[in-house]
């Protein structure tokens, strides 16, 4: 098979058994991989109304078929569950070298199903599919479950090609923010996985194996590849503005138009100096770090001037900066920089621990609780006690319990529930949406939640890369916001990343897809499967319990303009576009997808 | 003579040459053990190594290297494929690998997808 390895390893954890399966090579056609695959092959085998920390739930691992083949960026392993934060399903997206390792394993695909009576770690190295028992890794951070698992290998040489996923102590812990970390320090995304994994008593995975991938036309691949790195070269956003800065060269961007959010999505106004590009450079020496394949290296790593993040920490991103820093008040580089570490070695998602301290931060300003009741000074722009409170959190003991329960029950337990900032019971990425409209449609019609890399349209609203789009306008964003939906979901299901799209066209994938595989896809091909994959996982999520009164945004983009800064006096335009965007994708007014949408 | 430039500073370790090479030598197949130049993780650095022929008699002791503030297992970044390691042997066949200067000329194919610098081809 090309591409693909065509193996999947199914483990139950309740009886600790294993056993390997052929995937059926129909679903491929229509699924592709990675995230196409693994919700089609969850949604089949899990009910929609389980509690998502029952056994019953499962936790699906699965690559894309360019991943590994040294397709460019092919990196990527999507990790599919049902997520404990907000019910629906999850699909959270890993980079780094997982991925590849994963089907050098000899695995497309991993599901785990039940719940492990002790901590365990599954170890799939040279073919011997194992659960080491995992005791002595429990309670420990993630960077040191990998130490402690390479060393405990006792082989230097098997031990540096090996690589892991760990859940830290919030994972452990079930909470709501927990997600999973891999290669050290990469944040996986996705809040609610890493509660999950920890409620199956499973700490971590690891990888390794000398299986071979076949590509179709090698010759056309690599010439394709050329082709495509040159392509990458020739484009400003993804030669400089990625590989110097990674996504925090997104900061000063939004910043310029009013899009950056502060104090909980209140205010968009700051002093830039603090927070632009020559900030994080004269705070971090950056270097790049890439991922499988990738000729854009986005990742920066923190390690050199600092030497508490040694191995450990990166610098933080445009979502990092955004949710813990700027949204909470802070600008402060260097202590952003220590929260993002903190969220890597404890395993918790950045964009849902910084929604939940900005939803407590404002229920202490609007007095519903003091500061004297959490025992904690949580107060916008308040750095030192929000780091405590991230390093207590996780250990959910005493008044910590209050802490950690995810934006919207915080908000809730307090009786406001229009304090939290988010849809769906996630909150939102840092992009305040009526100061970019076709983002805001995206966050409410999201079936991820409001999250920007299920749906690109930045590149076209606020980069302009491929159309020069005003983020104030509304028409013609719905059909907008589902071209990159769709898009999103095509590149999540072949195992690609994103960001090559801030320089490349779609169009550009296509004979690297088909060089790869040896098929014969157009544009459309693929973009219909990408509908085809947005249609089945609508119809999940309203089994579980949304429909569309969930596609909106918090009350506060309708009535609260946004009170200064570029985009003063805008208000959010969904509602007017929402029935525009429903009837693009072919759905009733109510938001169904019309029968037989999902095959 | 063109030789092939190594400067471990700019690797990101994204194992795009690893990719390169096993496809150039193995038709239509990917698999980063049967490639000629490995990327060496130690630490939180990557070191790209070439592969090179082993003769017995070049190594009889172990030796460490330190560079900046790290000590550095010398195995690791050698590049001979040697019998003592894993890497370097063609994971199928067992035989030792050996970098062949590959490639459409000028480049190279690792160099050729090298992105960042990191390989680059020289003349003296
Ligand atoms: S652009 Fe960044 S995230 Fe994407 S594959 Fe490259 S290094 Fe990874
Ligand atoms: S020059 Fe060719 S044979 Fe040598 S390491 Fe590079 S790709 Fe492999
Ligand atoms: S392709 Fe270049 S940057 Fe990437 S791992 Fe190889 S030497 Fe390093």
């Amino acid at each position: 098979m090309n591409g693909w390895i065509g193996r999947c390893l199914r483990v139950n954890l309740t009886e600790g058994k294993h056993q390997i399966e052929k995937l059926d090579t129909d679903l491929l056609e229509m699924y592709l991989g990675g995230r196409g695959l693994g919700v089609k092959v969850f949604t089949d085998e899990v009910d929609p109304n389980i509690d998502p920390l029952s056994p019953e739930n499962k936790l699906i691992f699965c690559s894309g078929p360019l991943v590994g083949t040294g397709a460019i960026t092919g990196a990527s392993c999507n990790v599919i569950t049902k997520s404990s934060l907000s019910g629906g399903l999850a699909c959270a997206k890993m980079r780094g070298h997982f991925g590849a390792e994963l089907k050098y394993a000899g695995f497309d695909m991993v599901i785990i199903e039940g719940q492990s009576e002790a901590p365990v770690i599954l170890s799939i190295i040279d073919d011997r599919v194992k659960l080491v028992p995992g005791l002595e890794y429990w309670g420990r951070s993630t960077a040191e479950t990998e130490e402690l698992f390479k060393k405990n290998l006792d082989d230097s040489w098997m031990a540096r090609e090996t690589y892991l996923v760990s859940i830290g102590t919030a994972g452990e812990k079930l909470l709501p923010l927990a997600n999973l970390v891999n290669d050290r320090f990469l944040s996986v995304g996705g809040a609610g996985i890493g509660a999950v994994m920890g409620s199956k008593n499973l700490k971590a995975i690891a990888v390794k194996g000398q299986h071979s991938l076949q590509v179709a036309d090698g010759s056309r691949f690599v010439q394709v590849i050329n082709t495509l790195i040159n392509k990458l070269n020739s484009a400003p956003l993804t030669s400089q503005s990625m590989s110097q800065w990674g996504t925090a060269f997104l900061v000063g961007l939004c910043y310029q138009k009013g899009i950056l959010p502060r104090n909980n999505f209140r205010s968009t106004s700051q002093p830039l100096k603090n927070i632009g590009i020559e900030a994080l450079n004269s705070a971090f020496a950056l270097r790049g770090r890439g991922c499988f394949a990738c000729p854009i290296a986005c990742i920066k790593k923190a390690d050199v001037k600092y030497s508490a993040f040694e191995g450990k920490g990166m610098v933080p991103t445009y979502l990092a900066i955004g949710s813990l820093g700027f949204n909470c008040g802070i600008s402060d580089l260097s202590a952003i920089g220590v929260m993002s570490m903190l969220c890597g070695e404890m395993g918790l998602d950045p964009v849902a621990t910084g929604g939940n301290f900005a939803t407590l931060m404002e229920l202490v300003e609007k007095k519903a609780v003091t500061p004297e009741e959490l025992k904690i000074d949580i107060s916008f722009g308040n750095a030192d006690s929000m780091i405590e409170a991230i390093r207590l959190i996780s250990t959910k003991k005493g008044y910590a319990k209050r802490l950690g329960q995810g934006g919207m029950a915080i908000s809730e337990s307090f009786n406001m529930p229009e304090i939290f900032m988010g849809v769906k019971g996630l909150s939102l990425a840092p992009f305040d949406p009526r100061a970019i409209q076709g983002m805001g449609l995206h966050f409410a019609t999201c079936n991820y939640g409001p999250h920007h890399l299920y749906g690109y349209t930045f590149i076209d609203e606020l980069l302009n890369v491929h159309e020069n789009l005003d983020p104030l306008e509304t028409q013609g964003k719905a059909s907008l916001v589902k071209r990159y939906q769709d898009t999103s979901a095509v590149v999540d299901s072949l195992g690609l990343c994103n960001w090559p799209l801030m320089g490349l066209k779609f169009n550009n994938y296509v004979p690297m897809v088909n060089s790869c595989l040896g098929t014969n896809y157009k544009a459309d091909d693929l973009l219909s499967i990408g509908e085809r994959i947005w249609n089945m996982e609508r119809i999940y999520n309203m089994k579980a319990g949304f429909n569309m009164d969930h596609d909106t945004l918090p009350e506060r983009f309708f009535k609260e303009p946004v009170p200064d800064g570029p985009a003063e006096g805008q208000i959010s335009h969904v509602k007017e576009m929402l029935p525009e965007y429903y009837q693009l994708r072919g759905w009733s007014e109510q938001g169904e997808p019309v029968l037989g949408l999902e095959e | 003579m063109p030789r092939i430039r190594i400067d471990h500073t700019k690797c990101t370790g994204c194992r795009h040459c690893e990719a390169a090479c096993s496809l150039n030598h193995v038709a239509n197949t990917v698999n980063p053990r049967r490639s000629r130049i490995r990327v060496m993780r130690d630490g939180n650095r990557y070191y790209p190594v070439i592969a090179g022929p082993f003769v017995d008699a070049a190594c009889t002791s172990k030796q460490y290297i330190v560079i900046g503030d790290q000590t550095y297992d010398m195995c690791a970044l050698c590049r001979a494929s040697c019998p003592q390691k894993p890497y370097f042997i063609e994971a199928e066949t067992g035989i030792p690998l050996k970098c062949d200067f590959c490639g459409i000329p000028p480049s190279p194919s690792c160099v050729r997808w090298c992105n960042t610098g990191a390989l680059e081809l020289v003349e003296d």
